[in-house]
């Protein structure tokens, strides 16, 4: 009993120490709370269906930043990751009868192997050239896609996948859970060592090279990591929708995953996952107008990133927290003295 | 009978219709210090680049320790034990400078070499405390001067625990009394005391530098180079007397 108490004494002053501070911090936690508790709350099944596909393509997102965000290596043929993701798990799930625990996670192996794929004969490009080659792959899969209906469904996808779960909630929690859980592995890759030489090759890959680093072993990681992870969400969103199509494979979806990351913020995971919160709803909210629709989001969408290059939530993080001048810690703005070296902040 | 520890046999590289290196060969001992100096566009940053790996020779060969390194990957040459630094200095300027010198401590050779000091940071910072910029460690690299970015460079390429370090104009943009301090670490650096490994000798070195006097000082040995080929191989004594440095040196106008 005493024990127990020692534990959650411990918890909370963690809590207080390292949560609380910085409010960046408490958003995340009321992001993370708001979302394990929105089903006991609200039971709209529209609302949990969009908190469902903005989880999946919150994932999406996460795992393009970081290969493009974090590698440096844009990939504006990222659907390509989703769509074998998506086909490989229904491939597995109608063919073999495997479900949904199984065929997700193997349908992402498969996804894996796509990366490998791409990722090499891209290992020689760089900027420009490697993004408009990348572009290419997922047309090829989707025309590929069309010469086989008799296993893929050509036009009309595969459709009949087994549900995630029975029930809706569990459907959500299934989602919602996986994508707090990857999220924050994706997170962990960037700030381990392995993130350090993330960054280092975006920035000069030849002097990463000169510091005795295997950049083409790291850079096939990062693809791999990249199609895992996007490969995951792909699964998720065929079982959740019961349907494989090609419309997971199509240009739009390549795009709008930069689309997301670059208005949410590259480099940072959260950014983009921010960014798919904010934008999916959104557009589903703007449905209210359906002909100015497609308009109005480009604008914001557009403003967004002309007052704010570095993307929307980095520049409110900017504004709610400062950098300590001495040690680099972050502080709340308000603040006059560094919370942890008492540096003077100005 | 020892295997020469570096050995540079007829290297040619050409860049179109310019031999930039030719026909260059020449040994370096295990214990050395080598200047290598030569008027501008000499080729001594080829020379350089192409014993890193980072250039390929049109012909010769390069062995270290009788391994042909030649045709190796860059990172490969790096894991083997030679470091090198950019004259124009290539920092991942959005990077902290710990990170910075970081990227080098998570090398294969690093981590393996590195034992004694189980935290990279530990030795990241250690390596920057050589170079002089340990007080800026968690600054971003885009705020370094231009003195301070080599001595990042110089930071970066010894936390690989080279054997055998190549440094492209260490003094550069460093005032006088930097320029001694810095001739001072690497001096301390090559006896072994004070980084690297514990109780053991330190690297070999390649040193190109225009600061004549800072580097005599230094070196064991100088190697001079003009129009890419090597005009004289001489003591740092001898070096102001010999007929082939002064001519490449005074046929160009400049020292
Ligand atoms: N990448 C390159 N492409 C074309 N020419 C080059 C290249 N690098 C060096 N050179 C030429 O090779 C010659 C030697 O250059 P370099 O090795 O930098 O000389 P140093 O370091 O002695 O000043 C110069 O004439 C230079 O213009
Ligand atoms: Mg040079």
């Amino acid at each position: 009993m005493s024990l127990l108490r020692y534990h959650l004494r411990k918890l909370f002053m963690i809590f207080k120490n390292e949560v609380l501070v910085l409010p960046s911090r408490i958003v995340v936690c009321i992001f993370f709370i708001l979302l394990l508790i929105w089903p006991l709350i609200f039971e709209d099944p529209y609302a949990m269906r969009i908190v469902i596909l903005a989880s999946i393509f919150a994932i999406f997102a996460a795992s393009w930043d970081l290969l493009s965000g974090f590698t440096g290596q844009i990939n504006f043929g990222h659907a390509l990751f989703f769509g074998v993701g998506a086909y490989g798990a229904a491939i597995l799930n109608r063919q073999t009868g495997m479900p949904p625990w199984g065929s997700i996670p193997l349908g992402a192996l498969i996804a894996v192997l796509a990366g490998l794929i791409v990722g090499i004969p891209c290992l020689r490009l760089r900027g420009t050239y490697l993004a408009l080659t990348t572009l290419a792959f997922p047309i090829i899969l989707a025309s590929l896609i069309m010469t086989a209906p008799e296993y893929t469904g050509g036009e009309m996808g595969m459709s009949g996948l087994a549900r995630l779960a029975m029930s809706r909630t569990a459907n959500y929690y299934i989602v919602v859970v996986t994508m707090l859980v990857l999220v924050t592995v994706m997170w962990k890759i960037t700030d381990s060592r392995m993130g350090i030489i993330f960054h280092a090759i975006r920035e000069d890959e030849l002097a990463v090279k000169a510091a005795g680093i295997n950049t083409t072993m790291y850079k096939l990681i990062a693809f791999s990591l990249s199609g895992f992870f996007a490969g995951i969400s792909g699964g998720l969103y065929a079982h959740f929708m019961r349907i494989a199509g090609p419309s997971t494979l199509e240009v739009s979806m390549s795009f709008q995953v930069v689309i997301w990351c670059v208005f949410g913020g590259m480099v940072t995971i959260w950014g983009p996952v921010g960014a798919v919160f904010i934008l999916f709803p959104l557009l589903e909210f703007l449905r209210m107008w359906p002909e100015w629709r497609e308009l109005m989001f480009a604008l914001i969408v557009l403003i967004i990133l002309l007052y704010m290059p570095g993307g929307l939530l980095p520049w409110v993080r900017n504004k709610i927290e400062t950098e300590c001048p001495r040690c680099k810690i972050r502080n709340v703005a308000f603040r006059s003295s560094c919370r942890v070296c008492a540096a003077e902040m100005k | 009978m020892a295997l020469p520890f570096l050995e540079v046999s007829n290297l040619k590289k050409g860049f179109g219709g310019l031999m930039a290196t030719n026909n260059v060969s020449f040994n370096v001992a295990r214990d050395e210090i080598i200047g290598l100096i030569g008027p501008n566009g000499a080729g001594k940053t080829t020379l350089l680049r192409l014993i890193t790996g980072i250039l390929k020779p049109d012909s010769g060969n390069i062995k270290f320790r009788g391994k042909d390194i030649t045709r190796m990957k860059v990172w490969d040459i790096v894991n083997l034990g030679i470091a090198g630094t950019f004259q124009n200095m290539r920092p991942f300027r959005r990077l902290p400078i710990i990170a910075n010198v970081m990227v080098s401590c998570l090398s294969p050779r690093a981590l393996k070499t590195g034992e004694w000091v189980k935290r990279i940071e530990a030795k990241a910072l250690d390596a920057l405390e050589f170079a002089g910029i340990s007080d800026m460690a968690l600054e971003k690299a885009s705020t370094l001067s231009q003195g301070d970015l080599k001595r990042l460079e110089v930071a970066r390429a010894i936390a690989t625990d080279p054997e055998l370090l190549l440094l492209d104009e260490p003094f550069g943009g460093l005032s006088p009394a930097e320029t001694d301090l810095m001739a001072k670490s690497i001096k301390r650096l090559h006896k072994g005391g004070r980084f690297g490994r514990l109780h053991s000798e330190g690297p070999a070195m390649i040193i190109i530098e225009h600061k004549l006097q800072a580097l005599m000082k230094i070196v064991d040995r100088v190697i001079v180079l003009n129009y890419g080929e090597v005009v004289a191989q001489c003591s740092p004594e001898e070096v102001v007397k010999h007929p082939a440095v002064i001519e490449c040196y005074l046929g160009k106008g400049e020292i």
